[in-house]
């Protein structure tokens, strides 16, 4: 129970008041950027990350834990008001959800999905706290050839999951891995890949990368190709939920946190997959099957609470074992690496209260989400409204600002706008940007444990799978490859026969002024 | 019903995961993609040749993992250039503010690149406060901003994130002219 009196010392720092600052503007700023279109989970950390650059460790992760909820929760609302899918994890929202604001009931859609979303982030979040430290536990035994069978689990999984094919999957993982081989090499001290430049002796900065990836190559995009007219923006209207919505809203909200929870914990493409889930399975149970596609509650609450609970899940991954399964998740580790911390099996002994307060920060940061997005739907609407000229020069503006932060240079300014094209081409051509932004924070980490257990084992190569976890892994890499091709083709089913269903409202709406 | 292209974001991102969107004929551009990652391949495991070999290496040396990358980069391009003689296309990807049917404004992209590039050379010179000013108001124009207004947000913005990173954050950002007036550094 020693775990629990440290989540109480958590807690303890977590709610000083300067802390308690931190986490109200995490939160604030973090649901503000991301229901901003166009602006996912992954970019709102990103461009958020030179705020906490001169802050204390504690202070930079407690408002961290914010902006990472925060931003979560954001894409909702600008899913169910906006009619345009924003995030893949909100897509279902948007369907549903915009269906009901349409219906004249989108206040009972925003409430829905924020007390669903609190639900489903608090029972997450104890679910984090309990299994965490018993996966860190076991992790602290494993060897590098572990850890190697982990990483190729990481990057086979998120090259095969995320885009339209593995053959673009693994060409975006593959260009990540080269990015990240810029540099000095660690172990030997030559110079790989820097074309005798200085400034690419020391690597390329992963802030630069992600950001550029992120934000600039989505500006460019987006200038590419702008949508012409005025926003299809759907007016907040109708009563709050009534308690027929709560009757038919609260086992949605427990099943989609029992969802989306596992699914976030393994490799299996994250929020995106579980709210699929959660959306078909509320529709099998439903009793008014003919409501789903028109604006039935339930298609609101459970994907809502699935997307919040596979948030929290995906820490479990990534702080124990320091394997991000998702963009954000990325962007995350980035952020503990700029205090020279590492993610993985020693930070829960190495940095307790630190990993405490930042857990405690999450429950408290779901708490200040709910209280802050009831009453603020108003504003967040305003937010939805700056003009688009004015949002990405911004978002320009910010990324500029991150880059040169870094390290006061030009030249990762020229940097960032180059990988900014790079991250163009690739959503102009259909390529995921996902594996990319893995790939250069786990390739480093992949290639110093291969070459550190072919150096014990002295070149035997037989060594990388002959540790019974290391076997374990590849074992379930094969099942976690077929259960993914699975419910990936599930959830094109769902999303085919959601078109069948209601082909006439999406397209009609669109045209509306 | 209007399911065709262009006006329904949904429809066309259903289409697009597995199927591949077959609709759509031979793209040069998804070839050049295909190839250009090929030339990569190959440069990656041309360009790992040159990487020294200390006499102290272990036994993976600097050189192994950059090859394993070649390779993989080679196997993707070849992989992609078969899917794409088999007729699969990739989509491009969905998004709010995004005409996904539309063709690639050039014109707008140049005037965007010209504005960083402004940001670029003018940073040391004149500042944050002046530099990213010409960016947020070059870009907002570009975009469709009257540019008179796009300055002046532009100038308060920066001047509020310059006041902010400088003062408040205690980061650095130069202030060019503006070096020794109060609040700017």
């Amino acid at each position: 129970m020693g775990d629990i009196g440290l989540l109480v010392d958590g807690f303890a720092t977590a709610l000083q008041p300067l802390y308690l600052l931190y986490a109200l503007l995490g939160v604030t700023l973090g649901t503000a950027v991301g229901v901003l279109p166009g602006i996912g989970p992954a970019m709102t950390v990103a461009l958020l990350l030179p705020l906490t650059y001169s802050l204390e460790p504690a202070a930079a992760f407690i408002m961290f834990a914010g902006i990472y909820y925060g931003g979560m929760y954001g894409g909702s609302t600008t899913s169910i008001l906006l009619n345009t899918p924003g995030e893949a994890a909100s897509i279902v929202t948007a369907l549903e959800g915009n269906a009901m604001a349409r219906a004249g009931r989108g206040a009972a859609a925003l409430a829905t999905a924020a007390i669903g979303s609190f639900v489903a982030g608090t029972i997450a979040t104890v679910a984090l706290t309990f299994v965490a430290p018993v996966v860190a536990d076991l992790a602290v035994q494993l060897g590098p050839q572990d850890f190697v069978a982990l990483t190729v689990l990481a990057f086979l999984t998120v090259a095969a999951m995320f885009g339209a094919s593995p053959a673009r999957g693994i060409a975006a993982l593959a260009v990540g891995l080269l990015l990240a081989m810029v540099g000095t090499d660690s172990l030997t001290g030559q110079q790989r890949f820097t074309f005798g430049l200085p400034a690419l002796a020391d690597g390329i900065d992963v802030v630069v990368v992600a950001v550029g990836i992120f934000a600039v190559g989505e500006a460019l995009y987006v200038a590419s190709r702008m949508r012409k007219g005025p926003l299809p923006l759907v007016p907040v209207g109708g009563s709050w939920m009534t308690r027929e919505d709560f009757r038919r809203s609260w086992k949605p909200w427990l099943r989609g946190a029992a969802v989306g929870f596992p699914i976030g914990t393994i490799p299996a493409g994250g929020a995106d997959v579980s709210t699929f889930l959660s959306y078909s399975m509320e529709r099998k149970l439903s009793k008014r099957k003919e409501e789903f596609g028109k604006g039935a509650i339930e298609g609101v609450a459970g994907p809502e609470s699935a997307n919040n609970a596979a948030a929290a899940g995906v820490l479990v991954p990534l702080l124990t074992l320091g394997l991000p399964t998702s963009a954000t998740a990325a962007i995350i580790i980035v952020a503990f690496q700029s205090y020279g911390i590492q993610p993985g099996p020693l930070l829960f002994e190495q940095e307790a209260p630190l990993v405490w307060t930042l857990i405690a920060s999450l429950y408290i940061g779901n708490l200040l989400l709910l209280v802050l997005n009831l009453p603020l739907v108003g504003v967040w609407v305003k937010l939805l409204q700056i003009p688009r000229p004015y949002l990405y020069a911004g978002i320009l503006t910010f990324a500029a600002l991150g880059s040169y932060a870094v390290g006061a240079s030009t030249a990762d300014m020229i940097l960032l706008f180059l990988v900014g094209v790079l991250g163009w081409g690739m959503r102009q051509f259909g390529f995921p940007v996902a594996p990319a932004v893995v790939g250069l924070i786990l390739g480093p980490i992949a290639e110093e444990q291969l070459r550190r257990t072919l150096a014990i084992s002295q070149g035997d190569p037989s060594a990388l799978v002959t540790s019974p976890f290391a076997a374990v892994v590849y074992i379930l890499l094969l099942v976690f490859l077929a259960a993914g091709v699975y419910l990936k083709r599930r959830q094109s089913r769902v999303e085919e026969e959601l078109v069948h269903d209601r082909p006439e409202t999406v397209p009609a709406e669109g045209n509306r002024s | 019903m209007s399911t065709a292209s262009g006006s329904g974001a949904a429809p066309e991102r259903v289409a697009a995961p597995e199927r591949g969107g077959r609709t759509r004929t031979w793209s040069w551009g998804e070839a050049a993609i295909a190839v250009g990652l090929f030339a990569v391949g190959v440069f990656t495991l041309v360009e790992t040749t040159s990487i020294t070999v200390p006499g102290s290496a272990n036994v993976l040396g600097p050189r192994a993992f950059p090859y394993a990358v070649g390779v993989l980069l080679v196997g993707a391009s070849v992989a992609l250039a078969v899917s794409l003689l088999r007729g699969q296309h990739g989509s491009a990807e969905e998004g709010e503010d995004v005409d996904a049917g539309a063709r690639t404004d050039w014109g707008t992209v140049a005037k965007l690149v010209a504005s960083f590039a402004a940001l670029v050379l003018l940073i040391e010179p004149l500042g944050w406060p002046i530099a990213a000013t010409l960016l947020f108001a070059g870009t907002a124009w570009a975009l469709g901003a009257r540019i008179v207004r796009a300055a002046v947000i532009g100038a308060v913005l920066n001047v509020g994130i310059h006041v902010l990173f400088v003062q408040v954050l205690g980061l650095f950002l130069p202030a060019g002219p503006l070096e020794g007036v109060p609040f700017f550094g």
